[in-house]
């Protein structure tokens, strides 16, 4: 099993994003306003932008045209370039289309350390 | 000249690359009065776009920040980082960023022909001289005919600058207003370049949301090259092409056969044109790649065939906006030849000044 300590837990504020290696791969970790942590392929699905460098925010959420309302506020994982928005709290899937997710790595918290793993 | 050492990497020519200045980068090119004028009042351009952005860091790519937080596009060495030395460039062509943009000028038409001047003088100073990849484009003020030509004259035989960027305004490009500008651009092999200014039409109204915008991108394009075509434009001047840049390809099989239809019934209208539109376009006009639709290799095909031509798309990231197309990853896996034309040699072929 091949793992990589992050930082300590207090080291990222929710919200936050990290970028850390696995290996030779490099991944995206986030820490969640509830105090969780994800991690994910820091390559966008798409084409390749650098996750760690776009933002977790919200999503806007509406059933009826000119009405938004804001949801998942730091939940939310969006790429750098082209702005998709994946849901950490949903297995990094699409918002646009659910069909398609961010390949996802498992995070432990030992002694108060954020460790990812594959 | 400096940063070429390496072999490029991968053979691309990107026609859309945007450098960005302040008017604080200009004021060493404009001369007074109107360089005061922007300095004594410490004047800021307005933002026209009415919506917010679409992605995380504004029109940019978030990663595209110069590390200084300098705006995104405002520095050489971390393009070079960034894009040139990473992608392996073979030669990239600036664009500009539409701001400060002389065409926003409205009436102040001096003022509008003066910082095209300190545009073109900033670009060749700090870009095309300083990185022998980069190739330019003549900014002009187009509303006033006679001062655009006079900076086609000044600027427009540098060995670097190969097109000219037209704004879009409240003519179309095929009127005659416009037919001196594109006699200047023949006499110096400098191409027409559309890139598209803010709103997508011409009578500059805004849809209501940003993804409406950004969707109909294409149908400024199709409205100027229909515009041009039946004009008479390229009957008048043989030598002059038009390079669609930011419009994506997809369109151009339909726009093909619409003309194509159109001529078929209406010609007497239009009766100095000889051919048949579409192959005016294949002779004339190019289009870029960027933005570019998910296609799968089998779509992608698809649209080339139904082009009839695999001579008319030219490869564009538009470094560094937010819909950038990365040259690994936009485009489905193509056979050699093909992917050779698109990332290369249709471009080389239809700038004259590339070598």
């Amino acid at each position: 099993m091949k793992q990589q300590t992050v930082c300590h837990v207090n080291d990222m504020q929710p919200g936050e994003l990290r970028e850390t290696e696995l290996g030779r791969i490099s991944i995206v970790v986030c820490k969640t306003p509830d105090g969780e942590f994800y991690a994910f392929t820091n390559k966008c699905i798409h084409q390749g932008g650098p996750l760690s460098k776009g933002k977790l925010c919200g999503a806007p959420q509406s059933d009826n045209p000119g009405e938004y309302t804001f949801c998942q506020d730091g939940e939310i994982l969006r790429c750098p370039w082209h702005g998709r928005e994946f849901n950490v709290k949903d297995d990094g899937r699409m918002l646009a289309n659910p069909k398609h997710k961010l390949p996802s790595f498992p995070v432990k918290i030992e002694d108060d350390y954020v460790i990812v793993y594959k | 000249m400096s940063n070429n050492n390496q072999p490029p990497k991968k053979r691309i020519i990107d026609v859309d690359i945007h450098e960005s200045a302040t008017y604080k980068d200009l004021f060493k090119y404009l001369e007074n009065p109107y360089r005061r004028y922007i300095e004594d009042a410490n004047w800021i351009q307005e933002k026209h776009m009415p919506y917010t952005q679409p992605s995380v860091a504004g029109v940019n790519r978030a990663d595209a920040v110069v590390p200084d937080g300098r705006p995104a596009g405002s520095d050489l060495p971390f393009m070079q980082e960034q894009l040139l030395d990473d992608i392996g460039h073979e030669y990239g062509i600036l664009t500009g960023a539409l701001d400060p943009s002389p065409s926003s000028m409205h009436g102040w038409y001096e003022m509008a022909t003066a910082l095209a001047s300190a545009y073109n003088d900033w670009q060749i100073e700090n870009w095309l001289e300083k990185d022998e990849r980069l190739y330019g484009s003549v900014h002009i003020n187009a509303e006033d005919r006679d001062g655009a030509i006079r900076e086609i004259e000044r600027v427009g035989s540098h060995p670097k600058m190969v097109q000219i960027l037209l704004p879009i305004d409240d003519k179309m490009w095929g009127d005659p207003y416009y037919h001196p500008i594109y006699g200047a651009a023949q006499k110096h092999d400098l191409m027409i370049g559309m890139h598209h200014n803010e709103p997508p039409i011409y009578f500059g109204k805004w849809p209501r949301y940003f993804i409406e915008w950004h969707s109909l991108l294409p149908t400024s394009h199709m409205m100027q090259v229909t515009n041009m075509i039946f004009n008479g434009v390229f009957e008048k001047f043989p030598k002059l092409k038009l390079m669609m840049i930011e419009g994506g390809f997809t369109f151009v099989p339909h726009l093909m056969w619409k003309l194509d239809q159109q001529y078929n019934d209406l010609r007497h209208e239009v009766p100095w044109i000889k051919r048949k539109p579409s192959e005016i376009m294949k002779e004339h006009v190019r289009f870029c790649t960027q933005p570019s639709e998910e296609l799968n290799k089998k779509d992608f095909l698809s649209v080339i065939d139904q082009m009839g031509s695999d001579e008319m798309i030219c490869f564009a990231t538009d470094y560094p906006h937010w819909d950038f197309d990365s040259p690994h990853r936009s485009l489905p896996s193509l056979d050699p030849d093909l992917k050779k034309k698109i990332f290369s040699e249709n471009a080389r072929a239809f700038y004259p000044k590339l070598k």
